[in-house]
């Protein structure tokens, strides 16, 4: 305690390097974002202050909009698909002893490559010589061009992102089922309660906490999709699989129009700062 | 505790009650099999299609009359790929050197010492988690670029650096360390450095590990940035270098090689530390 006191000089060294990473690279481009946002900065370096032009140009762009539309039905997908995989493969892997970590280790495998890697194998997998459309000639389908039709090319990314990121919600859930005592499950059976009632009364609620950081986590993924996108759809079909990210990066890297490429980043930044600010509201109420 | 309380119960009724518990599990382990095949699938297809002939029919058409090693051998020889794998190696190996350094330094300073400004700068460092990477990515680019940062190993890398996940574990850990430890070596007389390269480094060795581990997966994965900020093979990863494959490349047996090879140092890191890894996100959340 006392030399903790006594010399505050070492404390800022220790943090130093990080902080000036931080000011640099954290700091200064969130607001530097905010800043362009309010330019017409361009290729070039040149740039003017245009006030708001940048905003009624937003609201008045159907790509925008139709990018927001697609990056929400995207998020109305992939959220409840990848909560639904991730709680159901937890309670399997909860309910069992023998083999567990094997399973485990096996649906937790996809988690460790890149977004690139499952793009580039579920491409294949939903070409027309696919591996879908092999199983469903099998059954005398098809063949169903999962790619190329607008409203199936969502589905088949949330599939994708799915795929390769419930494992960690999965983990997650585990450890809150665990984390669950088996004492209180033991009692509501003694007391007859069915499998379902138990479910219900017992370890969802307790599982809520767990539950409401992965739909949080896995909402703010949704909001972030890109990888997947740029590898197997190009934001295609007809702009159907155009999210908000395609668009910061379709407007700043393709037409270099950096400060208009900043306005559609302070959008994604507005979104994912409500849903964070939602969380702490609702953690914050947990806790006291 | 509750595992002592629920064990008599269970030892006493386990001879009579095991074969019918297996027999009630078997629909469990049926589930857990299809989800595991289901995820295992893709991996199986790629491998699959990645040693088959180039122009073969291959699954699920037909399986393929014959293996080969062709592809493999052909992806890396190809021009550009071992140079992406060299540079996407560099990337990951050198951001986990430094985070590993700078993230326990902060991360020992915020939990250990007193300084003008801490609370707020560690308000700020929480903060910035909340500000999506994509939101910044624009300023990010130019002001790197403004440097001359376009295409170089310091433009790929320092913006990558600044991640406050590592600082908040590094600091939840050696907050739980007593300080005593530290108290003791000042005493005898040991510099700042000292304290921290034989105390805090030594004891912090495992989530050092861990969130070594956790970098290099998120730097060998990334995408964006990379994709953004390197501009020829000099500097290119490989996950940008696949999707440059992937558009001039119309053989999906070469594009299933190049992908499998992309993901080796994962899949090492998976089979070698999978048990670390798996703990690791149960505890500490990290992602």
């Amino acid at each position: 305690m006392r030399h903790r006191l006594r010399d505050p000089v070492t404390g800022l060294l220790f943090v130093l390097p990080m902080l000036v990473l931080f000011l640099i690279f954290k700091i200064f481009p969130t607001l530097g974002a905010a800043g362009m946002s309010l330019t017409n900065w361009n290729i070039g370096g040149e740039w003017s202050f245009i006030g708001a032009d940048n905003y009624t140009r937003l609201v008045n762009d159907p790509n925008f909009w139709s990018s927001l539309r697609a990056t929400l039905v995207y998020t109305v997908i992939y959220v409840p698909l990848v909560m639904a995989v991730s709680l159901g493969t937890a309670l399997l892997l909860n309910s069992i002893v023998f083999m567990r970590g094997l399973f485990r280790g096996m649906l937790f495998l996809p988690y460790v490559t890149s977004f690139v890697f499952a793009g580039i194998i579920w491409r294949w997998i939903f070409e027309f010589d696919g591996l879908v459309n092999g199983v469903l000639a099998k059954l005398d389908l098809g063949p169903v061009g999962f790619m190329e039709r607008a409203e199936l090319v969502l589905p088949a990314l949330a599939v994708v992102s799915c795929w390769k990121g419930f494992g960690y919600s999965m983990l997650i859930l585990l450890a809150g089922l665990k984390a669950i005592p088996g004492s209180y499950l033991e009692a509501a059976k003694v007391d007859g309660a069915g499998p379902w009632q138990r479910f219900r009364g017992i370890t969802l609620p307790l599982l809520k906490p767990a539950l409401f950081f992965v739909l949080v986590i896995e909402t703010i993924a949704s909001f972030q999709v890109f990888d997947t996108i740029y590898v197997m759809t190009g934001g295609g079909p007809a702009k159907a699989s155009y999210t908000l990210i395609y668009g910061i990066f379709e407007r700043g890297f393709r037409f270099w129009e950096f400060g208009y490429a900043a306005t559609w980043g302070m959008v994604l930044f507005a979104i994912v700062l409500v849903v964070s600010l939602i969380q702490r509201r609702f953690i914050g109420k947990e806790n006291t | 505790m509750t595992m002592t309380a629920a064990r008599p119960a269970t030892a006493q009724a386990r001879p009579a009650a095991r074969p019918r518990r297996h027999g009630r599990r078997w629909p469990l382990y049926t589930l857990l099999a299809v989800m595991s095949l289901l995820t295992l699938g893709p991996f199986i297809a790629m491998v699959i299609v990645a040693l088959s002939p180039r122009n073969a029919p291959t699954v699920p058409a037909q399986w393929p009359d014959s293996l080969t090693l062709d592809n493999l051998t052909q992806v890396l020889g190809a021009s550009g790929f071992a140079e992406w794998t060299l540079n996407s190696l560099v990337y990951s190996g050198v951001s986990v050197v430094i985070i590993l350094l700078t993230a326990s330094m902060a991360g020992y300073a915020f939990a250990k010492k007193r300084f003008p400004g801490r609370d707020t700068m560690l308000w700020t460092f929480l903060a910035t988690m909340m500000v999506p990477f994509q939101a910044t990515l624009i300023p990010l680019y130019v002001l790197v670029s403004d440097f001359d940062g376009a295409d170089t190993f310091w433009g790929l890398i320092v913006p990558t650096l600044a991640n406050s996940q590592a600082v908040f574990l590094m600091r939840q850990f050696i907050m739980g360390l007593p300080d005593e430890l530290f108290d003791a070596a000042k005493v005898d007389g040991a510099s700042e450095l000292r304290v921290y390269w034989t105390i805090v480094v030594p004891l912090t060795k495992p989530i050092l590990a861990t969130l070594g581990v956790f970098v290099f997966l998120w730097h060998w994965n990334d995408f964006l940035w990379p994709l953004v900020i390197s501009q020829s093979d000099a500097t290119r990863t490989l996950t940008v270098g696949l999707t440059v494959l992937k558009t001039e490349e119309a053989q999906w047996s070469m594009l299933m090689s190049s992908a499998a090879i992309s993901a080796v140092p994962c899949l090492l890191v998976f089979f070698l530390l999978q048990r670390y890894l798996v703990n690791s996100i149960a505890m500490t959340g990290l992602k």
